[in-house]
């Protein structure tokens, strides 16, 4: 009995152990980051890279440079705009475009389909090399409308979100409101839009992340200094920091703050809508 | 009954034009265009392109030894991922077991995967650079200083220590998914399994394992095309070097197109990719799926 009593603590240590290592191996170069954000250059050479400076010691100097740099507020700037317009694109042409496909059998529906599951297969990065031909033809290379338009035509999760949600709306609830002599577009916006909420929650928070965290469009079709997005505006911060570390750190940090800060509020809507993919094909 | 008909297709066609119209510029024609640009030798900004049949195809696998190199070092990134995928399990496994604290692990464990993949590439530059580098002063103060290296600027090494990081990235996220797969198992299954004198080993191999085998093959399968199309990690860290040491497929085909302008070469390889990458997924859908029902 007592055995028993022992075995059960000891793996319960493991546990507490085995947690332990995973969140110091997230945390850990997290923290070196932060602690290098606050140190001088001078602490940077003579304190263990792993330990914080003295207490009363820390410097906010990074911070202040950074935060004082002329392209920062022009990245948030920036990344705000895409972010609102191509998130509004995606959740009116997101929602619509599951629920016809849910839910009526039409013409061409197959080819449709399979072009949306095409957009979802697509290799990202490689893809750019004949999409970019198509925004400089039509004029949109170094403005804010490339990343938009691009967001909106290829970034396709949202479908598959909105799909699952169309299907657990009843049929009933349509049939009913068309003997009513309600017309689609008002079905549409009266009572599916607002059932779909909770998915739209989920594509707005999920959105916001994927598109402040992208690199590679605004790298590729924004190079003008004045279009630089949060991400973008931290790539041209290092390549002008070469090697001064604590002001790099700094930026890191303010860069990743928002997309942090999102994901602690919203960890449940984020880790569900990002794994509902997986886990019901 | 035919006036609800015809105002039901003119609600489906206003509601699809225009996300459609977008797919098919921007999606679709690319796609198309990425395979007839592979049959020529165009360098991005000549108006006309001059056709050259397969020749792009046969330097692809005769003259492009530094695509191979790059094609390897993809094959570092899947193999230290699958490598995670057993710990990855039985961390789900134990986090499934429900004791306090493992909503926070889960938490926390999936934080990389949303974080800024810009900044936290930056942040372990730091943390394995040469000078004042994080990752050496654990080892020194472990007692290893024998094993300190230049971890990212050794051609024997750099993969490794990518591949890593990628792993750290990833590794929460594939956590939560089996995890998900793990709770999504009836607890009265468990319950039986248990009261019939199943022991835990008996658990995961009859129930836990055969149950979440959806979610098994998709983490794997997201690992060969994430691997494949592996990209930002290494461009913002070694930005593929020493000279191709650390490149993946997908850098190469980017630097390829953007930086010496061989947009025929580049489309040629970014074919290779789209093609195992459909392959990857209709392998998944198609073939695994219909074995799994017999």
């Amino acid at each position: 009995m007592n055995l028993d009593k022992l075995k059960r603590i000891l793996i319960l240590c493991v546990k507490y152990l085995v947690s332990a290592v995973i969140i110091a191996a997230v945390i850990g170069p997290l923290l070196v980051t932060l602690f290098t954000s606050v140190k001088t250059q001078v602490q940077l050479g003579n304190t263990s890279a792993i330990l914080p400076p003295a207490l009363g010691e820390w410097t906010w100097d990074n911070y202040a440079e950074v935060l004082g740099a002329k392209l920062l507020p022009d990245a948030f700037k920036n990344t705000g705009i895409i972010l609102v317009i191509s998130i509004f694109f995606n959740v009116l042409f997101g929602s619509v475009t599951a629920y016809c496909l849910q839910r009526f059998e039409f013409r061409f529906k197959k080819l449709i389909m399979g072009c949306f599951y095409l957009g979802m297969m697509v290799p990202t990065f490689v893809v750019e090399i004949a999409r970019f031909k198509v925004i400089q033809s039509i004029g949109l290379y170094n403005t804010l409308g490339a990343p938009i338009i691009i967001y909106v035509a290829s970034d396709l999760m949202q479908l598959y979100l909105y799909m699952q949600f169309v299907s657990k709306i009843p049929k009933a609830l349509d049939e009913s409101a068309l003997i009513d002599g309600c017309g689609y577009f008002r079905i549409f916006y009266r009572i599916i839009f607002p059932l779909l909420m909770p998915a739209t929650a989920t594509v707005i928070i999920i959105k916001i992340v994927n598109i402040v965290n992208d690199m590679y469009v605004p790298y590729l079709y924004m190079p003008k200094t004045k279009l630089k997005t949060l991400t973008t505006f931290l790539m041209n911060y290092a390549g002008a920091q070469q090697g001064s570390w604590p002001t790099l750190a700094a930026a890191i940090v303010v860069v990743l703050i928002p997309t942090v800060v999102l994901y602690l509020i919203f960890h449940k809507q984020i880790t569900e809508g990002l794994s509902a993919g997986a886990t019901k094909e | 009954m035919k006036s609800i008909r015809k105002s039901r297709n003119r609600f489906i066609v206003l509601s699809l034009a225009i996300p459609v119209i977008l797919l098919l510029m921007f999606v679709v024609y690319p796609s198309v265009d990425l395979v007839a640009m592979s049959f020529t030798s165009w360098d991005g900004i000549s108006p006309h392109r001059d056709f050259v049949g397969v020749g792009n195809y046969v330097d692809m696998f005769t003259k492009s030894p530094d695509l191979w190199l790059s094609l390897r070092n993809n094959f570092i990134y899947l193999a230290v991922h699958m490598v995670m995928i057993p710990i990855e399990l039985s961390i789900a496994v134990m986090l499934n077991t429900k004791f306090k604290g493992t909503g926070l692990v889960k938490t926390i464990a999936f934080l990389p995967f949303i974080i800024n993949g810009v900044g936290m590439s930056y942040a372990f530059s730091y943390f394995f650079s040469p000078v004042n580098g994080a990752f050496n002063d654990i080892l020194t103060s472990l007692g290893l200083s024998s094993w300190i290296q230049s971890w990212l600027s050794d051609p024997k090494v750099v993969n490794f220590v990518l591949a890593s990081v990628s792993a750290w990235r990833f590794s929460g996220y594939h956590i939560v998914l089996f995890s998900t797969g793990l709770t999504s198992i009836p607890t009265e299954v468990m319950e039986a399994a248990r009261i019939d004198g199943a022991n835990a080993w008996q658990q995961l191999w009859r129930i836990q394992l055969p149950s979440i085998w959806l979610v098994f093959s998709f983490v794997m399968f997201d690992c060969i095309r994430g691997t494949l199309q592996c990209f930002d990690i290494p461009f913002i860290m070694t930005n593929g070097g020493p000279g191709y040491a650390s490149s993946t497929f997908t850098l190469y085909t980017i630097d390829t197109a953007f930086k010496y302008n061989s947009f025929g070469m580049a489309a040629t390889m970014a074919v290779a990719i789209m093609v195992i990458v459909i392959l990857v997924y209709l392998f998944q859908n198609v073939v695994l799926k219909k074995v799994f029902r017999q």
